[in-house]
This record gives structure tokens, sequence and C-alpha cells, in this order.
């Protein structure tokens, strides 16, 4: 037997000989990348935060506007029927029986003959008249408007409104012997083209519409 | 091991309670979303959705200048919920809400819109009869905007109110018969009902969602159909001087006690009517100021005998034919027998021996004897067609409402009395329309052109329908009219009317007529008188017709003569009719 000693086992190191070093997988560049960072995550937070707030604030924005444009168009309907009955009230005032009566209320008469000047001759033609005359007539406006029913006539005299007023459609004559004197007066100041009282007429005193508009809800 | 089997005991029932949890919202999931899905949509919609009704506003008439005759306006009828009306109601009178018994109420509110007080509760107790329960009553209907702010202002909680579209007519009875008149449900008579397609509106709608306090949602689906308003019609006429000549025509008829009366101007240039007025005349704002046999217009639908005012076609269509000139020579007769039957005789108005009478001195004196003997020289056929080239015995072009054709007797047809009396005026019917087509025709040279009431119709796009076309066609030659106005311009210069209808620097050719009128199977009494002609004869600008039917004081034209005379003047100022340039040629009147 040779004295070689047996081949013996390697002594095992002792587990618990030496600290064992803490090792780790180092992570590549791409996966340091991708860590989370949290600027990223508070921008994007943030972000979200903004957009909502936005679309929140949007959609105030638009639900007032609905109520506005609901308010704006009452309030152009309101105004449509105000523009509505003055427009109503004109076409009446403006009709030719009122025209007329209010004409010769003020004293104004019917026009005469028209005369004609040919600018290219300088010969006048037409046989000149004087201005005179009613036009309605002695019998008074005989085509009645019943629109016009309530209607003051417009008075020649500025200290005293219109009193006047036509108490049946046809304008009748009757309605007019107050108006006799201011019309004869507006005349002669005319003529003497003097004092300028006769001239100015107050505002015609039509039936204004007063009040507040209606300002009508949907439901 | 307890611990463990009394956790997985727990496991499983919250497995199963989660699936028996899970399992009741998936079968009402599936329930809402799919079983019931349409119904429930649709219930959801109802709540959100409305759907509201826009007006289009019904299109005005306008005269030539624009000058509105009738217009759409806004009327409102005030409602209520009878259910709703206690004892007491709250109302607020001059800025303080107080709680006043409801009749006070209903006075307060008939009183603001001048309704019978009466007629409130009435309608309120009728609508309560019908149903207790009854949430909707009519107060006052048709009240205007001034009228409807003062009731809103009471702030009435239970009336409530619905816009209601309307007709005003703001000149009144000025072409009160042109423009006729809207009747609740639509339009009745006139132009309003004759150009109805132009004038209405077509109604639009209008869909959305709204919230619960009637604001419309933003983004939801809007459906909309716009309306649209209806066109203008533009009439030819003159509405001032509509007015006037109603006036000149109401006053006259009146001073000579005529039934009716109808007056007309017509441009000669163009056929254009610048008045047409007819007496007595509706007042379309009030439907009872005429008896209903007054609210037409008589002007196109009254044809009656003219009488003399016919004699111009007679002696136009002899001239035309190249039969006579002005200075024919007649032999006028004390009465004309030839051809008729036995026992009846032409004469003249007044009594004559021999006349020696020219063309012209028959057409000025106005002899029936002088006339029916120069028509011999026509045969039966060319009176006829000479009467309808005329335009007798068809509609004018204006096609108004009910316009009459009259009666032109065919050749073939018509008797021996009626084929020699037709030539002035008698045994034919013609309308005032007709007759100012005459005259218009002599007035253009012999060329008629269709007369037009409305020139078209614009609709709110702007574009322009019904624009009449003008085409002539000529009648007689241009010598025979003019000849024709020459010698009837001594109708207005030497006859017995010359100093009421003569115009000084103006020459004028007129034409009178005294018709009689037919009445149980004979002539009586009464008389249809009129005056047509022309102005001035020397450049023809207008022709007119004044007709006055069955005067009582005067029963000659020259009951028309003074209406004439001041619608010619006002014509000539209207439109600056210059004056006649050239003296009228002197035509003899007898031999």
């Amino acid at each position: 037997m040779s004295a070689l000693p047996l081949a013996s086992p390697r002594p095992l190191r002792s587990p618990d000989s030496r600290p064992r070093p803490y090792l780790e997988v180092a992570p590549t560049r791409a996966q340091r990348r991708a860590r989370p960072r949290l600027v990223p995550a508070i921008v994007t937070i943030a972000g979200i935060g903004v957009i909502l707030l936005g679309q929140l604030l949007m959609s105030i924005a638009v639900a007032d506007g609905a109520y506005r444009i609901s308010e704006l168009q009452s309030q152009q309907r309101s105004l449509e029927h105000q523009q509505q009955a003055l427009t109503e009230n004109l076409e009446v005032l403006s009709s030719t029986q009122n025209l007329t009566a209010n004409a010769e209320n003020l004293g104004m008469v019917a026009s005469g003959n028209p005369v004609f000047l040919d600018l290219s001759t300088g010969a006048v033609t037409g046989n000149p008249t004087a201005a005179g005359g009613s036009l309605t007539g002695s019998a008074g406006n005989q085509i009645g408007n019943s629109l016009l029913t309530g209607t003051s006539l417009v008075s020649a005299t500025t200290s005293t409104p219109a009193t006047t007023s036509a108490p049946s459609a046809n304008f009748a004559p009757a309605s007019r012997p107050a108006a006799a004197k201011p019309t004869s007066a507006a005349t002669t100041a005319g003529s003497s083209g003097g004092s300028a009282s006769g001239s100015t007429a107050p505002a015609p005193s039509g039936p204004a519409t007063s009040g507040s508009i209606p300002s009508p809800t949907t439901h | 091991m307890n611990h463990s089997r009394g956790t997985r005991r727990r496991l499983a029932l919250t497995v199963v309670a989660v699936f028996a949890i899970v399992g009741i919202f998936v079968v009402k999931l599936v329930d809402i979303q799919v079983v019931r899905a349409s119904e429930l949509a649709a219930a959801a919609e109802s709540r959100r959705e409305i759907s509201v009704t826009t007006y289009g506003t019904r299109g005005s008439i306008v005269d030539a200048n624009g000058v509105v005759l009738a217009d759409s306006v806004e009327r409102f009828d005030i409602t209520a919920s009878p259910r709703d009306i206690g004892e007491t109601t709250r109302m607020t009178v001059d800025g303080a809400r107080t709680e006043v018994p409801t009749s006070e109420v209903l006075a307060k509110v008939a009183e603001l819109t001048g309704a019978v007080p009466a007629d409130l509760s009435t309608s309120i107790d009728a609508a309560l009869v019908v149903n207790p329960d009854s949430d909707f009553a009519y107060l006052v209907k048709h009240v205007t905007l001034a009228q409807f702010q003062a009731v809103t202002a009471l702030d009435i909680p239970w009336l409530y109110s619905e816009l209601h579209p309307s007709r005003s007519y703001p000149s009144g009875a000025t072409a009160g018969n042109l423009v006729g008149f809207n009747g609740t449900d639509g339009p009745l008579a006139g132009t309003e009902y004759q150009q109805n397609s132009c004038l209405a509106a077509t109604n639009g709608s209008s869909t959305y969602e709204r919230s619960e306090d009637g604001v419309r949602l933003p983004g939801s689906t809007v459906v909309s159909e716009q309306p649209v308003d209806g066109g203008t019609i533009h009439l030819t006429i003159d509405s001032d001087l509509n007015w006037f000549t109603q006036q000149a025509l109401a006053t006259q008829g009146q001073a000579v006690g005529a039934d009716w009366g109808t007056a007309m101007v017509v441009r000669v240039s163009t056929g254009e009517i610048v008045a047409a007025a007819d007496w007595p005349s509706i007042d379309p704002n009030n439907l009872n100021s005429v008896s209903a046999a007054d609210s037409g217009a008589r002007s196109f639908t009254a044809p009656f005998e003219p009488g003399s005012i016919m004699k111009p076609v007679a002696f136009a269509a002899l001239l035309d034919q190249g039969l006579i000139t002005p200075s024919t020579q007649v032999v006028v007769p004390s009465a004309y027998k030839q051809g008729l039957p036995a026992g009846t005789s032409i004469t003249d108005v007044w009594s004559h021996g021999d006349l020696r009478l020219t063309a012209t001195g028959i057409l000025m004196n106005s002899s029936n004897i002088g006339t029916v003997l120069l028509s011999e020289k026509l045969t039966e056929q060319q009176k006829h067609d000479y009467f309808t080239a005329f335009g007798f015995g068809t509609q004018t072009a204006v096609g108004f409402l009910g316009e009459e054709p009259g009666t032109v007797q065919s050749a073939a047809s018509i008797d021996s009395i009626s084929l020699r009396t037709q030539m002035f005026g008698q045994g034919i019917t013609v309308t005032s329309a007709q007759m100012l087509g005459l005259y218009q025709t002599l007035g253009n040279g012999g060329v008629r052109l269709p007369l037009t009431l409305v020139s078209g119709c614009e609709h709110s796009d702007g574009s322009w329908t019904d624009v009449p076309v003008e085409t002539g066609t000529r009648v007689v030659s241009e010598y025979a009219a003019n000849t024709t106005l020459q010698m009837m311009e001594t109708v207005a210069s030497q006859g017995a009317l010359r100093n009421v209808i003569s115009i000084p620097g103006y020459r004028i050719a007129a034409k009178t007529g005294t018709a009689e009128v037919a009445a149980n199977g004979g002539y009586g009494a009464d008389r249809i008188v009129s005056l047509a002609g022309v102005f001035p004869a020397d450049h023809p600008e207008y022709a007119m017709v004044v007709t006055f039917a069955k005067p009582d004081t005067i029963k000659s034209s020259a009951a028309a003569a003074p209406a004439y005379h001041a619608i010619m003047e006002q014509v000539i100022k209207t439109f600056r009719v210059t004056p006649s340039t050239e003296p009228a040629p002197s035509l003899p009147l007898t031999w």
C-alpha cells in the first residue's frame, strides 16, 4: 500500500468563512432608461387633470351659451313682435285717409293744375291755376278705414296737443270744426312768411305701443 | 384543517354571490338594452325632445309704389286653464301683487282687451261643463300686442297665450274690393283669394332636445325645416289715385242717388290699370261695412248694357274698313225702321226731323239712327268680329275673381233688333273692365294690350313670377284709332258736357253713354250712365271709364261728368301728364 495519502477531498470551504459578496444584475442602459420617473408621471397626471378641467370648463361655457342663446332668441322674438306692431301702426298712419285728414286739418289745400317747363326750348306749357280747395270735398272722406278709429289728428298749434279724434271710421266732418281755427292761422302765418309758430307741428300722437315687451319663455 | 375548510366555504359563497349579482345585472342589462331598448329610448326622447312649428308669414299685397294694402300682423289669443281657476286669483296691478276674487280678474282682462266680461266667464264655464278637468279654453281672441302686454303684466297664473297670425288692411276701403279679404280659415275674396298660391306661406318645424327649464341642450340634434314666407303681390294701381277715384265716385254717386258706380283708369301704352274704383267699397278690416252684394268688384263682375259709350266700336270698325271718313255725309231721319219687325223703330234721345250730319256729327250728337245707318255697311259677321276683337264677350286678361265675360251674340243667332242696337250698346253686355279695354285700344293706336292688375309675385328669395307678358293684338289700323279719337274730341269740345269735362290745355277724347236698363223683359225708367274717354287726345296716355247705375236725380251722362272731370284732373296731377301741343283738327259736324 502506498503511503500515498489517500486522495482526500478538498477541504470544503467553510460556507460561513467569508461573507458572500452581494451580486446583482446590472441593468442595461435601456433598462435604466425605462425605469419610471417622477417628473414625467407628474406631468402626465397633471396633463390629464388639465384636459379634464378644460373639458369641464368648455361644457360649462357651452351650457352657458345655450342659456344665452335661449335668452337672446326670446329677446329677438319679443323685438320682432314689437317691430311688427310698430310697422302695423306705421302702415295705418301712412294710409291715404289718415294723411289726407291730417293734411287738411293742418290747412293744406289741393294743388292746382301742373305747369311744365320744357328745358330744351324754355317754353312753359299748361294752364296754371291757384292751389285751393279740399281734396276730399265738402262731404269729407267717404272711403272708410276702420283701423283709424280713435286715431287723433295732428294739430297745427304747438301749444295744445291733438285732441280732435275721429269718432267714426269715416272722419266725419263733424270732427273737424275744432281744427278750423288753427287751420286759418297756419295759412296766414305761412303766407306772411313770418312766425314759425304755425309751421311746426307736434309729433303725431298715434297709438303708441307702451309697456314692457312680452318675453315668453319656451316650455 | 377546520380553518382551511371555513375559508374555502366562504370563498365559494362569495363566488356564488358575485356570480348571482353579475347574473342579475346581465339580465337587467339585456332587458334594458335589448328587450325594452326602443321603448325606453322613445320615452326618454319624448321627455327631452320638443317639436315646434315655425310659422312663415303670409305675403303682403302692395300697390305700384310699394304702399302696403294687405299685410300680415300678429295677434294673440288669450287662453286659460279652467281647472286651475279658483275662487280667488293672485294678480299684479300697478306693481302690487294681491289676491282678488276671480271675477275681478276676468273683468280686468276684459277691460284691457275690450272684451265683454260675461263672455269670459261663459267660455270658462262651457269648458268645465264639457270636461271638469279641462285645462284649455279661449278667453279672448285676436288681441293686439299692446293689449297682450297689458294682460301679461297682470301675471295671472292660469292665463296662457297663443300667437295668432292675422291680416290687416292698412288702407281700409281704398282698393278694398280689389284686395279682397281673409276669413279665419283662409282667403275668401279678391286678390287675397285669386293670388293665394303666391301669398301663402309654408310653415316649417323645428325639433330639438331641451332641458327641464326649456333650454335647448347643447349638441343635441336639431331637425329643422325652415318656414318659407309668402310672396308679395304687386298691383299696378296707385293707391292714392285709387282713393281719390273712389272718393270722387262716392261723392258723385251719393249726389245723384245712384245704386253703385265704377271708375277705372288704364295706362294705354302698357295696359296697366292704375285705378279701379268701386262704390260702395268694402273695408276689408270690417266685413260688415257694406252689404255682401257690394263686397266684390263690380268693375269686373257686373256686366251691363253700356249704351252709347259703345259707339266708337262702330266708327273705328267703319274707318278701319275704309267705309267712312269723319266727314261722310248722312241724312239722319227721325226714326229708323228698316229691317226691323213691324211696330218697332229706333229713335234718338231727342226728336228731330231729317238731319244733315257728318259721321263726326253723328258721334258728337250720339245719334242712334245715324250710327245704325252707317253700320249697315258692315256685315253681321264683321260686327261680331270687331266686338270680340275689342275684347267683348271674353274675360279680360286680369282674370279677376268672379270676372264675367259679358255677352256678344253670335252673327248666326242674333235677332234683327239686337243686330242694330248693339252698335249703340244695347242688346250687348260688357263689364267696366272690358269697356276700359276698348278705350285703351283706341288710345294705343288700335293695338289692344292685355289689361293687367297684378304686375307680378315677388317671392321671399327675391325672384319674380307671374309677370304678365304684354303682347298686343292689332284690332283696327292706327289711322282708324286716331281718327276715332279726333271725332270723339268734338264731344268734349262741343258737346253738351264741354263745360264740365274740359280741362284747359288738354285735348280730351270722350264719349257719353246713357243706357236703358233691362228689367222684367223690357226697358224701364232706370238708366246706367257713363263717360269714357282717352286723354290727351294728341298723345294718348290714359284711358278711363266712369259709370253710375240707376241714378235718381240726373238720368243722363251728365251725372257722371263731375266725377269724370275730377278723376281726369287728378290723373294729370299724379302722373304729370303734359298738355297737348297741337290744336285739334276742325271736323265739320253738319253739311
